[in-house]
């Protein structure tokens, strides 16, 4: 049975929390990530390990459309093969070092990440809508559906502060926790983004109040 | 961990600094065991396992040392930190949550100095690691590195803007390793720093730096800020290198020729069975 793309695809970040030019840590499916942006804006997610000495590459630097490990400085391309070993600055680097990949997209304001090299299907699309921010609920995905009356899944749709919304969300910390992802129309002004963004904490207080006592679970 | 032959036991380990003893004792680790390191009615100190049997114990470089097995040989020796007129540093301890293997691989790497150390130890460009000589001495058993030589903006407190620095390395014990570098005020002469490591579990360890340096400006204090800064520095690294325990079984890591120190305190550690913090099979 093809999966869904909702279970192909897995958000990872908000997409200006990566601007160009930096790396950071992120997590799918278990797995360490390297996320990163090169200077002209291009998004990659990779095994979080240099080959070389295992450094988390997350902690590099970026430099034009190459990621380099803080540790020797040894540069990545975008396809992940190594460049340049700075130690030894003549030799070409054999074709063998490379840093596994994987796809990566974004879409509604989040970076997602695919759960090999290539995705099975596009990236999910959701016209209209833009991500506000992340949240991190003290209660499991299944939780946090059934406090909203819906039976499962982790696209859940919701009326928050008079908007319709989307929460994308991601088991974490082995299901005892949520990384929640509200996505809010475009175009909304300021005093309905921050009316958004407190309605979305007073529903984590509420989900994890109602986790704690079992109401929900 | 008790169920597995451990060959490091039979080694000498830093617990402590002897300018910091106490009557009523600091209580630490070493292979997991609960020791405590206290000072005797004569001054000396006394290291006791958790059952109170008196642990061997040895005062050298500053240090306290022991071991929970049966040491075959004395301590080490570094004659070149007797020579007269060296400022001896206890730098102090920095605990890092690494395999203490790794924290001596770390030690014993110069092509990081210009990404870790930037503009300290090392700078870009000169990024370059040339050819240097690697041997196990088979009369001593200990890891060289000999014929190192690194351009560094800084080398040392007390230098003055870029030099080449040689280096040389010597592993003489398992976690422990000693540096001599150019000394900047005194050419022809080595300051020597080392790297003792107590290993506390298998990836987490307190880091003794000490020095011996030919310095007559610096005060101790500015010199154990320099170490401190760097040893923080490397801290950042070792605390996030995957696996935690190092890999003695090429495969995992892709070494090159600047890596030739680190490879040859692997085979050494392989063949001796020092794999206390180290993994044998390919994760």
């Amino acid at each position: 049975m093809p999966r869904s793309p909702e279970n192909t695809w897995t958000p990872v970040a908000l997409s200006r929390d990566i601007p160009a030019g930096t790396a950071a840590p992120g997590h799918s499916g278990g797995r360490d990530l390297a996320i990163w942006r090169s200077a002209s804006g291009r998004i990659a997610a990779w095994d979080d390990r240099c080959p070389h000495r295992g450094m988390r590459l997350s902690h590099g630097f970026v430099r034009g459309e190459a990621l380099s490990c803080i540790y020797h400085g040894w540069s990545y391309d975008q396809a992940g093969r190594c460049r340049r070993i700075p130690a030894h600055p003549e030799l070409a680097p054999p074709d063998t070092i490379c840093v596994p990949g994987f796809a990566a997209a974004e879409s509604a304001g989040v970076i997602w990440v695919a759960d090999g090299p290539q995705a099975s299907g596009p990236v999910p699309g959701f016209p209209g809508l833009t991500a506000l921010r992340v949240l991190e609920f003290r209660a499991g995905p299944d939780a946090v559906a059934a406090h909203l009356g819906q039976a499962g899944g982790r696209v859940l749709r919701l009326a928050l502060a008079g908007q319709d919304c989307l929460l994308l969300v991601q088991s974490r910390s082995g299901g005892a926790c949520s990384g929640v992802y509200l996505l809010v129309p475009e175009g909304i002004g300021a005093p309905q983004r921050k009316a958004l963004s407190r309605a979305a904490e007073t529903l984590r207080r509420a989900c994890e109040a109602a986790t704690a006592t079992g109401v929900s679970t | 961990m008790t169920a597995t032959p451990n060959p490091m036991r039979d080694h000498w380990y830093p617990v402590g600094l002897l300018s910091r003893l106490s009557g009523q004792g600091r209580q630490t680790r070493l292979f997991d065991q609960p020791i405590t390191v206290a000072s005797g009615a004569d001054g000396h100190a006394i290291v006791r396992d958790e059952a109170g049997r008196a642990l061997p114990v040895i005062e050298r470089f500053g240090h306290v040392w022991t071991s929970t097995g049966q040491p075959a040989r004395d301590l080490f020796t570094i004659p070149e930190a007797d020579q007269p007129g060296r400022h001896l540093v206890d730098v102090g301890v920095v605990r890092v949550r690494c395999s203490p293997l790794r924290a001596v691989e770390n030690f014993l790497d110069i092509a990081h100095f210009p990404f870790v150390h930037t503009d300290v130890l090392g700078a870009e460009p000169h990024t370059e690691v040339e050819r240097y000589k690697v041997e196990i001495r088979e009369d001593s058993d200990e890891v060289w590195a000999t014929k190192v030589r690194f351009f560094q903006p800084q080398a040392a407190h007390s230098a003055q803007g870029g030099i080449v620095t040689d280096y040389m390395y010597r592993v003489p014990a398992p976690t422990c390793s000693v540096l001599y570098k150019t000394c900047p005020p005194r050419p022809g002469e080595w300051d020597v720093i080392t790297l003792f490591v107590q290993p506390l579990t298998e990836t987490l360890c307190d880091v003794w730096p000490w020095m011996a340096l030919f310095d007559d400006t610096s005060t101790t204090t500015d010199l154990i800020h320099f170490q401190q800064m760097i040893f923080l520095q490397d801290r950042s690294i070792l605390e996030n290198q995957i696996p935690a325990l190092l890999p003695l079984d090429p495969g995992m890591e892709a070494p090159t020729r600047a890596d030739m120190t680190s490879v040859a305190y692997r085979r050494w550690l392989k063949r001796h069975g020092f794999t206390y913090g180290a993994q044998l099979v390919a994760a």
